[in-house]
């Protein structure tokens, strides 16, 4: 019986280690296949927060990173914008009267791609030719939108203090172009919000922006620099510091903001020859294109300016951000089954259509500026002008909001038209009003409509002496770019790690 | 004896916890890739229209009945877990025979709209079983995982693991602190 039981033993032994050894196996197989998981598919590439350099998460994303790359294509051009330089004042010399008395009168290009960021901000007229730090006529608000070195610096040094200072003082620390940081975080790729303006403007709204939706992202992350903006310098606590500020407390519509600008008695700047306190519309793209239809029906920015594509049987988003119309098949024809000349048309008779009345508004703005300028002249009061100049500013914010939203005509055909339409009717209710105060100071004739038919001519009209800013552009770019250059404050620490997986 | 099957147990719990076996009860589509060979189709259908309307069990497990759901989930899961242990899986995943027919049973349970008419049913003999008998991906080749089922259909993307998912911020912290930080040095300076 005893030899039983030890046989017995010694069998539920065996059984014992041989279960626990492939248990054991099985354990470790586990282990070991969760470890692979760590590194199966995960790009090799160390990203540090709030890295700067394209080329360093180019590295992991190489298609999303080559087709950023193509923002620098200069070649498309479409009825009236396009991927290259055009000098807008010279396709319209109007908007030098319009302007008159601000940088945009001096240079205004139709915009190229993200990739030109950092060196279209170098090359405009408008942040003048600084010598140095402290020197030059823009605030280091500018750069805000200009390159993902700017969240690096708010990190680093703190929100105000970024926007404290001149344009020129950071010119050594600004040198990447707009990139992969400015909407991206870099461990997991999802969108983030990189800008504080946008937060701070939903806070304003009583909306919580951590609520938005993925699809509201492919949308806000463009938000955080193509809408309407100012540069506040009396916010409680940072007084002197052109803080950026969305004018968004009552709402995005164009009545909303002009409700909040007047509220706040802000203007932009003084008008060179009709004295209005103007208000300068940036470009409220973002705002425009809420209105419209394609917004409404749940489409995002990304959709259209970055649709998906393959490459090799992968799908990702292409990053060559654009004007849908050089990409239809991606973009248009993913939802409208016309064809492509169809679909291009219906955006150009849009645009033409809006134009028409836009025109028409921009002539009865120069002439009321002409006429207002000839009203001082002949001795009018700061209260006879008043009301005139009210009118004067509201109908050009409506002409700019028009203008200056990039694409608003095909956004939201409707609303821009209905915003250049007031605009025509508060731009004639001030031109009735200079009628009566041109003739009760003894003026009752019409006011001559300048000779402004070429950019030059409109300059000199406006009392610009262009070749002093041309030559304090050139001494800056042959003096003081060249050390921004080589100086280069880009922080190299976080240098490329590839590991040897 | 008491002390080994305690073992065991032990054991088993243990693997069960490391292996997550209890998710695979879920309909969340992230079970799948528990093994990282799934990725591929994972991300490529997380890269779909269906990902807002369809979880991977909608149209890879039956849903004529409830026990079959179940029966056919623990037979096609216990394969799988079989397979990847033994590491004997494929290049390329391809279904088998089996989920072929409960792929378009499910194609059609959502999509019995756009594939039959009631009215021509009505009088056309045969018209739900000619309209249905023809596999959906024959012509509609990209939906949902692409053509391209492999490796190669994804390149550098990542692998959602849940422990970076739950750093999904929209407002980075270093902005919210140094908002915070504004903010206090105004109420400060009042």
């Amino acid at each position: 019986m005893a030899g039983k039981t030890n046989v017995r033993n010694w069998l539920l032994f065996i059984a014992t280690v041989i279960l626990f050894f492939f248990l054991g196996i099985l354990a470790s197989s586990i282990v070991s296949r969760k470890t692979e998981a760590r590194f199966a598919y995960q790009p090799q590439t160390e990203i540090g927060a709030n890295e700067p350099r394209n080329d360093v998460w180019g590295k992991n994303y190489p298609r999303q990173y080559q087709s950023f790359l193509k923002t620098s294509d200069t070649t498309f051009k479409s009825l009236h914008n396009g991927n290259a330089l055009r000098d807008a004042l010279d396709e319209n010399p109007r908007m030098v009267v319009l302007w008159a008395g601000y940088g945009f009168s001096k240079d205004y290009s139709q915009p190229r791609g993200h990739f030109y960021a950092i060196d279209d901000i170098h090359n405009t007229l408008r942040t003048g030719g600084p010598k140095g730090e402290g020197d030059g006529p823009m605030p280091s608000t500018c750069w805000t939108c200009k390159s993902p070195d700017v969240p690096r610096l708010m990190n680093e040094n703190g929100i105000a203090e970024f926007y404290s200072g001149k344009w020129a003082d950071k010119g050594a620390e600004v040198v990447n172009p707009i990139g992969c940081a400015d909407c991206h975080e870099p461990n997991t790729m999802s969108l983030q919000i990189s800008r504080p303006a946008l937060i701070e403007a939903f806070e304003a709204m009583g909306k919580d922006i951590n609520q938005a939706s993925h699809q509201e992202m492919r949308s806000l992350v463009c938000a955080q620099c193509h809408v309407e903006y100012y540069f506040n310098k009396k916010l409680p606590g940072k007084e002197g510091i052109p803080y950026l500020v969305f004018p968004w407390k009552n709402g995005t519509s164009v009545e909303d903001m002009e409700k909040y600008y007047d509220e706040i008695e802000f203007s932009d700047w003084t008008h060179a020859i009709s004295k209005t306190p103007m208000l300068k519309a940036q470009h409220p793209g973002y705002e425009v294109f809420s209105t419209g239809i394609h917004a409404k029906r749940g489409v995002s920015c990304a959709d259209c300016h970055m649709p998906y594509t393959s490459e090799g049987g992968q799908k990702f988003t292409d990053h060559h951000i654009q004007s849908p119309l050089n990409n239809v098949a991606n973009s248009c024809q993913v939802c409208h089954r016309e064809d492509a000349k169809d679909l291009i048309e219906d955006v150009y008779t849009r645009q033409n259509q809006i134009k028409f009345n836009q025109n028409k508004l921009e002539e009865l703005l120069v002439r009321a500026h002409v006429e207002a300028g000839k009203a001082w002249e002949l001795g009018a009061s700061e209260s006879q002008m008043k009301a005139i100049l009210q009118d004067i500013r509201h109908a050009q914010w409506r002409w700019d909001f028009a203008a200056a939203s990039h694409g608003g005509s095909f956004h939201s055909p409707v609303e821009i038209s209905r915003v250049v339409g007031s605009g025509i009717d508060i731009a004639q209710e001030a031109r009735i009003k200079l009628a009566r105060l041109l003739s009760e100071l003894g003026h009752n004739q019409p006011v001559p409509y300048p000779d402004i038919n070429t950019k030059e001519k409109a300059q000199v009209f406006v009392g610009l002496d262009m070749e002093k800013l041309k030559s304090e552009k050139a001494e800056f770019k042959k003096n003081l770019l060249p050390t921004w250059m080589a100086n280069n404050k880009t922080p190299g620490k976080q240098d490329v790690e590839i590991s040897q997986q | 004896m008491i002390i080994l099957l305690g073992a065991i147990l032990g054991l088993g719990i243990y693997m069960i916890r490391l292996s997550e076996a209890y998710s695979y009860l879920s309909d969340d589509p992230r079970a799948c890739i528990n093994c990282h060979v799934m990725t591929p189709q994972y991300i490529t259908y997380k890269h779909s229209s269906h990902r807002e309307v369809a979880s991977c069990n909608d149209c890879h497990v039956p849903h004529d009945h409830i026990a079959n759901t179940y029966y056919f989930k623990a037979k096609d899961g216990l394969y799988h877990a079989s397979v990847f242990t033994l590491r004997m899986e494929p290049q390329t995943i391809k279904m088998r025979p089996p989920s072929v027919a409960v792929v378009q049973d499910n194609c059609i349970r959502c999509h019995t709209d756009q594939v039959t008419d009631a009215q021509t049913a009505s009088w056309v003999a045969d018209h739900i079983n000619s309209r249905t008998n023809r596999l959906c991906w024959e012509c509609h080749r990209e939906v949902p995982h692409g053509r391209v089922r492999s490796l190669s259909a994804i390149g550098y993307h990542i692998e959602p693991l849940k422990s970076q998912e739950e750093k999904e911020l929209i407002v980075p912290e270093w902005i919210k602190k140094e908002m915070e930080k504004d903010k206090t040095q105004k109420t400060s300076d009042q």
